[in-house]
């Protein structure tokens, strides 16, 4: 089911983005867990934002690179001039996505985990909330885990697009919009929670709500139940896009 | 026996473009050539035999299979060269003609390495500095380098220089000799009268005629321009009910248009008056060609 040429192709084509926005992630999550003046705003600037922009700028250029701008180029054409199945193709470049992104965030959450080991973030600092004891490593895992599954629907909706639209430029306009606006609506949710009267009914117009760690910090499971939906949207978005990949009329 | 087979191919993309019952067959070892303007049909044909598009109605099958079903199991036979040169990005062209080894699953250096000599290639350095005509070649390479028995190849001398257009001639007429069975769109009648059997002219998406490469070579028709030493002779001759193609009164001279059937009623007709001078011109390809093309050519509505 999966091309192994293909896959191999995918990576060198698309490595310096994925290699750029986990060096950020990573540099700045070091930064923020590691430096007193910002450790404060772990939570609400980098896990707040920064896991949910950096995947979101990745996947949004990544996903139309995988199948619509190589069918607009033209470029497809000699991929599918040979005995692969244009299923396998769509496959391959499903497994490449989810699979980058868990690097992504593995590589993140390493990173994190080794800083936190070293010296272990007191919860009491946070700016809001009133949380007590350690940020644990498990905590960690949890909450990247959390943020990885969003991500991973974000990526499914754009590869949607990328397998319903021929053209780079749809694609790029609706995912475009599409992760931009779950960006932007979970910011101002999160202005909402920290007390801006209003802006808290923002969480209903975002995917990013499914993403919990607040639930982690102060140990109950709602982000594990919420984890459902954005694997739920992952798996009919990818089916979507590659089905229709599939079954359409290709302009080569 | 039909390797490659399109029976009333229609794909209607509105605006009066597409192709519409297209019918036409390749039989093993024989070389079709398609001939057409831009935007006439050749590439929605090939496209439908690639398995990219699903016809509305009509069928296209190679070697007996539908290609929009089985298209996987038909291309390990067959060699495309699309007419575009869109590569890959971020390729160095010998990684390019490895990710075709790899995705073919077939690794034989010593025919790329053949390919790459003969058409003077070197695949080394990144493929968005190749000119045209390079990345065209390296098109040519991967599309023959699994030595198929079945060749699809998309206007493949456009971006190639004149004495690469040469080479690869040739080399078409190689593969010829090796049994292989191709179809080859152009809209350049030097290449398909060179190596085609056959050759179909389509026109707007609709196909106009096949005819064979030898009439062609032969002369479609012949022309005879007659100038006559009186006047009479030739009021005489051009009541003969013959197809007159042109009329010169002040030269008395006049030319026809002469079917190879007619032949001997012409010469009868003609010998019946005194004939001053009688030149003979054949029918190329590409007159032939213009003479389809010329008809009926609509602008904006006002036929011309």
């Amino acid at each position: 089911m999966i091309s192994l040429p293909l896959l191999k192709q995918t990576i060198k084509s698309n490595w310096v983005i994925w290699s750029a926005m986990t060096a950020v992630m990573t540099v700045l999550c070091v930064q923020f867990s590691a430096m007193e003046m910002t450790q404060s705003l772990l939570f609400t600037i980098f896990y707040g934002m920064m896991t949910t922009i950096l995947p979101g700028i990745y996947v949004l250029v990544t996903a139309n690179k995988l199948l619509a701008s190589q069918v607009d180029r033209g470029s497809m054409a000699y991929v599918l001039s040979t005995p692969i199945k244009r299923s396998a193709v769509a496959v391959t470049q499903t497994v490449f996505m989810v699979i980058s992104l868990v690097l992504m965030f593995a590589i993140q959450t390493a990173a994190h985990l080794t800083v936190n080991a070293v010296d272990p973030l007191s919860l009491e600092t946070m700016a809001y909330n009133a949380l007590s004891g350690e940020l644990t490593g498990a905590m960690i895992i949890k909450i990247n885990l959390s943020a990885l599954t969003v991500c991973i629907a974000l990526a499914a909706v754009c590869f949607m697009f990328s397998g319903i639209f021929n053209t780079a430029k749809y694609t790029i306009g609706l995912s475009g919009v599409f992760v931009g606006e779950s960006i932007l609506a979970n910011m101002l949710a999160m202005f909402g929670s920290l007390g801006v009267d209003g802006l808290d009914n923002f969480k209903y117009a975002t995917i990013c709500s499914f993403y919990d760690y607040q639930s982690v910090l102060t140990e109950t499971n709602d982000w594990l139940v919420k984890m459902i939906f954005p694997i739920g949207i992952a798996v009919i978005a990818f089916a979507i896009g590659s089905i229709v990949f599939k079954k359409k009329d290709l302009p080569l | 026996m039909s390797v490659i087979e399109v029976q009333n191919l229609t794909k209607d993309y509105g605006h009066g473009r597409g192709i519409f019952d297209v019918s036409f067959h390749v039989t093993k070892g024989e070389t079709l050539g398609f001939l057409g303007p831009n935007g006439a049909g050749k590439s929605t044909t090939m496209r439908h035999l690639m398995g990219f598009s699903k016809p509305q109605s009509g069928k296209a099958r190679i070697c007996g299979l539908e290609c929009a079903k089985n298209y996987y199991r038909i291309l390990e036979n067959v060699g495309y060269l699309p007419g575009e040169v869109a590569l890959p990005e971020g390729l160095t062209g010998r990684q390019f003609i490895r990710m075709m080894q790899g995705l073919r699953g077939n690794k034989n250096d010593k025919r790329v390495n053949y390919l790459l000599d003969k058409f003077r290639m070197n695949p080394e350095g990144n493929v968005k500095r190749m000119s045209i005509g390079e990345k065209r070649k390296l098109a040519v390479v991967t599309a023959f380098m699994n030595d198929p028995e079945i060749l699809l190849l998309d206007e493949p001398t456009s971006g190639l220089d004149p004495v690469m257009q040469e080479i690869f001639i040739d080399f078409i007429r190689d593969e010829k000799k090796n049994g292989k069975t191709i179809l080859l769109s152009s809209h350049i009648f030097s290449e398909v009268e060179a190596v085609c059997d056959r050759i179909a002219i389509i026109k707007d998406g609709k196909l106009i005629t096949i005819v064979d490469a030898a009439d062609v070579k032969h002369g479609l028709k012949n022309i005879f321009t007659l100038t006559f030493a009186e006047k009479e002779d030739y009021c005489g001759f051009i009541r003969c009910g013959l197809d007159l193609e042109r009329k010169n009164p002040e030269m008395l001279s006049c030319s026809v248009s002469v079917n190879d059937e007619d032949t001997n009623r012409f010469i009868a007709e003609a010998s019946k008056y005194n004939i001053k001078s009688f030149e003979e011109h054949s029918v190329s390809l590409e007159e032939y060609f213009m003479h389809f093309y010329k008809n009926d050519k609509t602008f904006g509505g006002v036929k011309k």
